[in-house]
């Protein structure tokens, strides 16, 4: 393995922490959670639970009223609609701006995230 | 229809024109895109009537501050000009002298007149307010370029624009202050610092202080801070001496901008807008602000009563812009530019730009518009529709448009993709902006053309459709910039070897 590559991969592997607050068989959401001692909201994607900071890096608004737009891969903020991808937390329409995002797992009825940007 | 040479009626409106003095029902007639008369007439057989009883009719509203044009500006702006009743509006600092020359050539086919209130910043507004406030930012103010541009486009510009927030001193405010004076232009300040900024010293009361009658305060009842009232909701005394000294209050409603508490109290103690203007962008046009008539009508709920909104869309803002001999009023033999409205009466809430919802009983709504004696349907919702105002980057395709681009653009962006594969550049944060390199970027973008001998429009169309659904427009070393610099190089040298469309 190319050391550049090992560097990358040793970037992306994040670890896994427990979420707490949320049962894994919640059916509301937006819902509130905590990840390693930070509050965040899960928003239900089409393809899954998808973790975003708890409020918008701009100015503040809650996340917890965010729309998901274009089939689910964009949440957009309603206060003033900057919109951010949840792959990877970058801003649509709001250069230079990043939502912070983590991935969602559930394991025997546990629900685990971790960062991704 | 032929709107140059059409003669048409609209019959029995309630017709307000405060600068005439006029309050009631009447006949307007236009004809060869002119105002011929209010009240009596005489017809030819030719003449079209429009019946337009039970509305009401005024001159054409004017919207002194919007964003058209640059990263905060719609795929359409007509969408909040004619189509919202709107037939005159300002940029608010869309444009600075480094870029009024690309300003001028993408919206010119506009059916909306459209000015330039232009910023003192060389590249205009950033669009990211976290630096706006920044000094640095400012980069070199070029005084030869401004006057001679100001020489040979005197009738575009209708003020220069400054922002009074930041932890910067009133420098920048003084400096804005001075090309205004050389270029004999009223000064136009945005007062409110934005939210999550606390400057140890607010520059709100400097504007009020340096601001000189014909000069213009925008954000009269922002929320922010530096309000025009102290902790105890009195109107502070320096706003009040600048009143007296005839400096103009505009409202400038926006997505930061009004809040009722403090729309309220200074209403109560008589501090009134003299223009109302909505600050209408990207940001803001799905909520809180949505049209000027929306905004006129939280006016209303205000205090307001009807003709004193209107004199503020029409007879005031033409005053503060040196417009009176071309809108504003329905004098004879001024151009045909009307609006036509409805005030509808039910229950309706209008938010301000925080979490303050006030219901309200009265409603503004557009029916008409004439422009030069041209038709428009009103339709407020055009402007909301998504592709007007979310600007998105095609990433995962080439834009359609691309493929009606010429061989001389294309060719242009074969040579421009060559020529920036020397140069580095990212976006790093709202917080930081290399506006230095933006401008390299932008100075890189003109080398090639002029090498190229590509017409300035052909130029930025090529760049815009490379990248860009819509049409929206915006300062091309910000675009550029804005843009992850592999993708950014591979998409211009895919488009430059593109098959062209099939004639």
């Amino acid at each position: 393995m190319s050391q550049d590559l090992a560097g990358s991969l040793q970037m992306t592997e994040r670890p896994w922490h427990v979420l707490t607050g949320l049962r894994a068989d919640s059916t509301k959401f937006p819902a509130r959670a905590k990840l390693d001692g930070e509050g965040i909201v899960i928003l239900r994607t089409k393809t899954g639970l998808r973790g975003v900071q708890r409020s918008c890096p701009h100015l503040q608004g809650t996340m917890m009223n965010a729309e998901l737009i274009a089939d689910d891969t964009m949440v957009r903020c309603p206060l003033h609609v900057f919109t951010f991808k949840l792959s990877d937390g970058k801003g649509i329409n709001c250069p230079g701006f990043r939502l912070k995002v983590y991935e969602i797992k559930e394991e025997n009825g546990v629900l685990f995230g971790r960062s991704v940007n | 229809m032929d709107p140059a040479t059409d003669s048409v009626l609209l019959k029995g409106a309630h017709v307000m024109d405060p600068g005439q003095g006029i309050d009631r029902v009447a006949d307007v007639h236009l004809a060869g895109g002119k105002i011929q008369c209010v009240g009596s007439h005489e017809l030819t057989p030719n003449t079209k009537v429009i019946d337009v009883s039970s509305h009401y009719l005024s001159a054409g509203w004017i919207d002194i501050h919007v964003h058209a044009y640059g990263t905060l500006g719609f795929a359409s702006p007509d969408t909040v000009g004619v189509y919202q009743g709107v037939t005159t509006f300002v940029d608010a600092g869309g444009p600075g002298i480094g870029v009024l020359d690309q300003f001028m050539e993408l919206l010119s086919d506009l059916e909306t007149t459209l000015y330039a209130g232009a910023f003192i910043r060389p590249m205009g507004l950033l669009g990211l307010n976290f630096i706006e406030g920044d000094v640095r930012t400012l980069g070199e103010v070029p005084i030869t370029r401004w006057v001679d541009f100001a020489k040979q486009h005197r009738d575009l510009l209708r003020y220069i624009k400054c922002n009074a927030i930041g932890d910067y001193g009133p420098g920048t405010l003084k400096l804005t202050k001075g090309l205004a004076e050389i270029l004999n232009l009223p000064l136009y300040m945005h007062i409110g610092e934005f939210q999550l900024q606390n400057p140890k010293h607010l520059l709100a009361p400097e504007a009020f202080r340096i601001a000189e009658a014909g000069d213009m305060i925008t954000h009269l009842y922002h929320g922010n801070l530096g309000q025009v009232i102290d902790e105890n909701g009195k109107v502070l005394p320096i706003v009040r001496d600048a009143e007296r000294r005839g400096v103009i209050f505009d409202l400038g409603f926006g997505g930061y901008n009004f809040s009722w508490d403090v729309a309220e109290k200074a209403f109560a103690q008589d501090l009134i807008p003299h223009t109302i203007s909505s600050d209408l962008q990207q940001f803001n046009v799905v909520r809180p602000v949505k049209s000027l008539a929306n905004v006129m009508s939280a006016m209303i709920r205000l205090g307001m009563t009807l003709p004193e909104v209107i004199e503020r869309v029409t007879r005031n803002p033409a005053h503060a812009l040196s417009l009176v001999d071309l809108a504003g009023s329905l004098k004879p033999g001024l151009p045909a530019d009307i609006t036509v409205f409805r005030v509808e009466t039910g229950d309706y809430e209008i938010s301000d730009c925080y979490t303050k919802v006030r219901k309200a009983e009265k409603q503004i709504i557009p029916v008409l518009t004439f422009k030069n004696g041209k038709r428009f349907e009103a339709d407020l919702a055009l402007a909301q529709e998504e592709n007007n105002w979310f600007l998105q980057i095609a990433e995962d395709h080439v834009p359609s448009r691309a493929r009606a681009l010429g061989e001389r653009q294309r060719s242009f962006l074969s040579a421009l993709a060559g020529r920036l594969s020397s140069i580095n550049w990212e976006l790093s944060s709202a917080e930081r902006l290399d506006i230095e390199k933006a401008l390299e970027l932008q100075e890189i973008f003109h080398e090639v053309r002029g090498k190229q001998g590509l017409p300035l429009k052909d130029a930025l169309q090529s760049v815009y459709a490379s990248f860009l659904d819509q049409n929206f427009t915006m300062q091309i070393g910000l675009l550029l910039l804005r843009l992850e610099r592999p993708f950014a190089l591979q998409r211009l040298r895919d488009v430059s070897g593109q098959r062209p469309m099939a004639a």
